[in-house]
């Protein structure tokens, strides 16, 4: 049983730094004499879906990189799941959707999922588990079997996600994770999202659709490489006095008044 | 780490072309240059042993030696005379022939001249003596090097007693071969042939298959897993170097059936050194995959690898045929080793323990280029 203070210690201490999913002090990124990020601190919660949005080469991607511990910051720091960023201890409980399909091509669907269930040496009869319902998820039960270099590229997107989430992780990344996808299965996809988040998951994802950031709990919103405003898409569209995220996102970046 | 390797066979096994490459390819070589390949040899490694003690004042072994100076064929490393009979010259120079480090020991006995002389005047009487004998101790491991050596001592002898004094050779060359008595030019070149198929298919999956991994993501997902940089490297090292034992074998099976070449020592030595070799060539291919942007770029280095090691590592020439300003760099190719190994253990029989330098030069080349791979996947941490 827990009493109220204990409750209430609990809500404080969640604010604490090593209890956010995602927190980044000053993170930065320079390929050469490229700023992809500058001075970048974000504080994300357990359990919330952040959608982080802005144009072509605006540092999302660059970001998720540097969280996931494949790129190493320039300066700055991050923590991911309370462990500074790369990390190693907490490193199965995170799942990673790359934009390139990042799945092998001269694998079928269900050995990519294997491939990756084996990584995280996952139970054979949860991985069996795992899989029919992340194939039912993304509709491909029927085409598991088929080279992945023969499936279109909407399907490898689809498998690529799957092979994201098939170890349960507590943590996702998902860059782009709808991109030529079909309306349909979008629908289904953030149904699934949505159902993620109800279990206690955090998803952080990109997107270029701005009825998705609609539909996402924090919005952050990136332009040359710095996070230029962050809120729930109701606050950023109520402080712009706009009716879109699309406006919203202009009115941000400096050119229109608001 | 397994999940890597059955991850990189099952790739395989998809792609039948990549099958048939890795089997045709090196069949297809071995064919092509067991029927035609032939060629030059120059400066290979003697020693000789002159005890010729002369014959009237004559001293017929100089006359040879002076002749065989001239010419380039062969390469006089260390030379004996009767002075030096308490090292037993003759005795030492076979220990080295076994060893490798030289083709042929040629012997002059101490009556060489004397029965040379005795032989030419029998024979102007005409009367049948036996001619004076030059010994030669051949390693006969490349047929072409003892081939050479042999038509060397035979030309020189001509041209001494022939050309020059118009008579008749009272000389004639006795061989004893130390190694490879039936070893014909294909029994030389398949444990070559063999060494360079291996890390040709190697260098080519392990380029190709890195320079994927990086551009289709899969690397970036596999760093974000719990799997370890050493695990990568070492699955793929697994899954190559067994496909390069599958070639090796390939070609060992191909060459005993179709050319029937001996096999002196255990085969299962030689394939130890293919797949060490496969593995340290792994670790080049991926070295050099950062380099690559895309397969094509990847196939750019195919000859910067491949043609040094064709031309420099003794595949089809042995190293001493090799001009002597490149000699150096046939020392900084692996294959050169491995090629080395494989040759010994095929034909001369040699054992695990003779081989171990080369052994030795190939596990350091693996280690060094899988720990250089590791450490260059480490996650930017």
């Amino acid at each position: 049983m827990m009493t109220e203070i204990e409750k209430v210690k609990r809500i404080v201490s969640a604010s604490k730094s090593s209890d956010y999913a995602i927190s980044t002090h000053q993170l930065a990124k320079k390929f050469d004499d490229l700023v992809a990020v500058s001075d970048l601190n974000l504080k994300i919660n357990r359990g919330v879906l952040y959608g982080l949005i802005g144009p072509n080469g605006s540092g999302k991607t660059t970001t998720i990189r540097m969280l996931v511990g494949i790129l190493k910051a320039t300066s700055g720091s991050a923590m991911v799941l309370g462990e500074k960023v790369p990390i190693a201890k907490n490193i199965a409980k995170i799942g990673y959707m790359p934009q390139e399909t990042g799945i092998y091509s001269d694998l079928s669907a269900h050995e990519n999922l294997e491939l990756f269930s084996e990584l995280y040496t996952m139970d054979k009869r949860i991985f069996n588990r795992r899989e029919k319902e992340l194939l039912e998820m993304i509709d491909l039960e029927e085409r598991k079997n088929s080279l992945v270099s023969q499936l279109s590229g909407g399907m490898k997107h689809r498998v690529s996600l799957a092979c994201a989430l098939i170890h349960d992780p507590e943590l996702v990344f998902l860059d782009e994770p709808t991109v030529g996808i079909d309306p349909e299965l979008r629908a289904g996809f953030w149904k699934y999202f949505i159902g993620l988040k109800s279990k206690g998951k955090t998803i952080i994802l990109t997107t270029h659709y701005m009825d998705e950031a609609q539909r996402c709990d924090i919005v952050g919103m990136m332009r040359a490489g710095e996070l230029i405003a962050e809120g729930s898409p109701k606050k950023l569209m109520e402080v712009t006095s706009t009716d879109n995220l699309e406006d919203a996102f202009l009115a941000y970046s400096g050119e229109v008044e608001y | 780490m397994l999940a890597v390797t059955k991850k990189n066979l099952r790739s395989l096994k998809h792609d039948r072309r990549t099958i048939a490459f890795i089997i045709v390819v090196p069949l297809l070589m071995i064919a092509l240059f067991g029927y035609t390949f032939g060629g030059d040899i120059e400066n290979l490694s003697v020693n000789v042993v002159n005890f010729d003690s002369g014959f009237n004042n004559s001293y017929i072994a100089d006359w040879i030696l002076e002749e065989i100076s001239d010419r380039e064929a062969l390469n006089v490393l260390e030379m004996y005379g009767p002075e030096d009979a308490d090292l037993q010259p003759s005795e030492l120079s076979l220990e080295k022939v076994k060893n490798g480090e030289i083709w042929a020991a040629i012997i002059f006995e101490n009556n060489f001249s004397r029965d040379a002389i005795l032989a030419l005047e029998s024979m102007r009487e005409g009367e049948f003596t036996l001619p004076s004998s030059i010994i030669v101790h051949l390693d006969s491991t490349n047929p072409n090097v003892a081939s050479t050596v042999a038509n060397e001592l035979q030309r020189t002898i001509q041209n001494v007693f022939v050309s020059q004094l118009g008579l008749i050779s009272p000389v004639v060359v006795t061989t004893d071969i130390v190694y490879g008595g039936d070893a014909e030019f294909i029994d030389f070149f398949a444990p070559g042939v063999m060494g360079l198929a291996a890390m040709m298919v190697t260098f080519m999956l392990s380029i190709i298959s890195f320079v994927q991994e990086r551009r289709n993501g899969t690397l970036d997902r596999l760093l974000s897993s719990p799997i370890t940089e050493g695990e990568i490297v070492g699955g793929y090292a697994l899954a190559f170097g067994l496909v390069g034992l599958m070639q090796a074998t390939v070609i060992i099976v191909a060459a005993v059936l179709l050319f029937q070449i001996q096999i002196v020592g255990n085969p299962m030595l030689a394939l130890l050194i293919i797949f060490l070799l496969g593995m340290g060539t792994l670790g080049i291919g991926f070295l050099l995959s950062s380099l690559a942007r895309n397969e094509f770029q990847a196939m750019q280095f195919m000859p910067l690898i491949i043609f040094p090691s064709i031309l420099l590592a003794g595949v089809f020439w042995p190293i001493e045929a090799i001009p002597e300003i490149l000699r150096p760099l046939s020392y900084f190719i692996p294959l050169t080793y491995a090629v080395e190994g494989c040759r010994s253990v095929m034909i001369r029989g040699w054992g695990i323990e003779e081989i171990s330098f080369e052994i030795s030069i190939l596990i350091i080349f693996a280690a060094v280029m899988l720990i250089l791979s590791i450490y260059a996947l480490k996650r930017r941490g």
